[in-house]
């Protein structure tokens, strides 16, 4: 796929970690969209064309803590509109539990933070979009 | 100037940095992420890391105070600068965010004390060092001597 066609969104309160998953993200060839609550995260999936399926964005990297909609409320709530863009939890929360919530909420996987290219580059392929 | 040995003290200081354990994997893993589009991206990245774990330094000792033995929130602001710890590779100061954590859990006041203690000190040394670092960088760069961004 070409990967310049691939949108994704990237949801993180935290300047750090926004600079540098947006670094990996534009490495690989991406575009990249950002926003730094759970509740911009909506927004931008419901006003890009959600809905039937698949929404505007290819994948969708969320933070857990963040202020005005953490990542667990967002995800259920990009579920709830039925968006299938893949969601993937990107958290220093790493527990089993934290792990579970994110799924039981809807997300297809998780990864500790930070995020790398070599990170990256497995969730690309599992999702299709290598 | 001798640029070729200043890049040579530049990497001595940077395996030393590895050697003594201030650094992991993950700073190679920033180094990496810079290119010509982005030639200071990694003096960015710890300008951002050093004014953000400062916050966050300063945040919890206010919480230290102001709530007593609310160890749950203590937990929480230690999260997010392990967090931040994690981002640049800082990997002693990280073990001090896992150790007061841990004091949290137990419920150990002093410990965590003592770990804050231990993690403000981390965090002076990884800013000396890594400052004298990119000092030396950029002497030893094509340019030679370029704006100093405030650490």
């Amino acid at each position: 796929m070409d990967r310049r066609r691939i949108r994704v969104l990237l949801v993180e309160d935290e300047e750090i970690h926004r600079v540098v998953a947006r670094a990996v993200l534009r490495a690989a060839g991406v575009e990249v969209e950002e926003v730094e609550n759970g509740a911009e995260a909506v927004r931008r999936v419901r006003e890009s064309g959600a809905g039937g399926g698949s929404g505007a964005y290819n994948l969708i990297f969320t933070d857990k803590q963040m202020p005005v909609m953490d990542g667990h409320e967002a995800t259920r709530q990009i579920r709830a509109m039925g968006v299938a863009t893949p969601i993937v939890a990107v958290s220093s929360d790493s527990l089993p539990p934290d792990v579970q919530a994110f799924i039981t909420a809807g997300a297809n996987d998780f990864t500790p933070k930070p995020l790398t290219k070599e990170k990256l580059g497995h969730i690309l392929a599992k999702f299709g979009l290598a | 100037m001798d640029y070729s040995n200043l890049r040579r003290q530049a990497a001595s200081m940077k395996k030393g940095l590895f050697d003594q354990g201030h650094l992991d994997e993950q700073f190679r893993q920033v180094e990496d992420l810079q290119d010509e589009a982005s030639p200071n991206f990694v003096e960015e990245v710890a300008v951002l890391f050093f004014k953000d774990s400062g916050r966050l330094i300063s945040n919890l000792e206010q919480a230290l105070e102001k709530y007593p033995r609310d160890f749950n929130r203590w937990d929480a602001y230690m999260q997010q600068l392990k967090g931040s710890c994690s981002s640049i590779g800082a990997s002693r100061m990280k073990s001090e965010c896992m150790s007061f954590k841990d004091n949290c859990g137990k419920g150990n006041v002093e410990g965590c004390m003592g770990c804050l203690q231990k993690l403000k000190r981390e965090h002076a040394i990884l800013r000396q060092k890594l400052e004298s670092y990119f000092q030396l960088l950029r002497q030893a760069g094509p340019t030679g001597a370029a704006t100093r961004p405030v650490m």
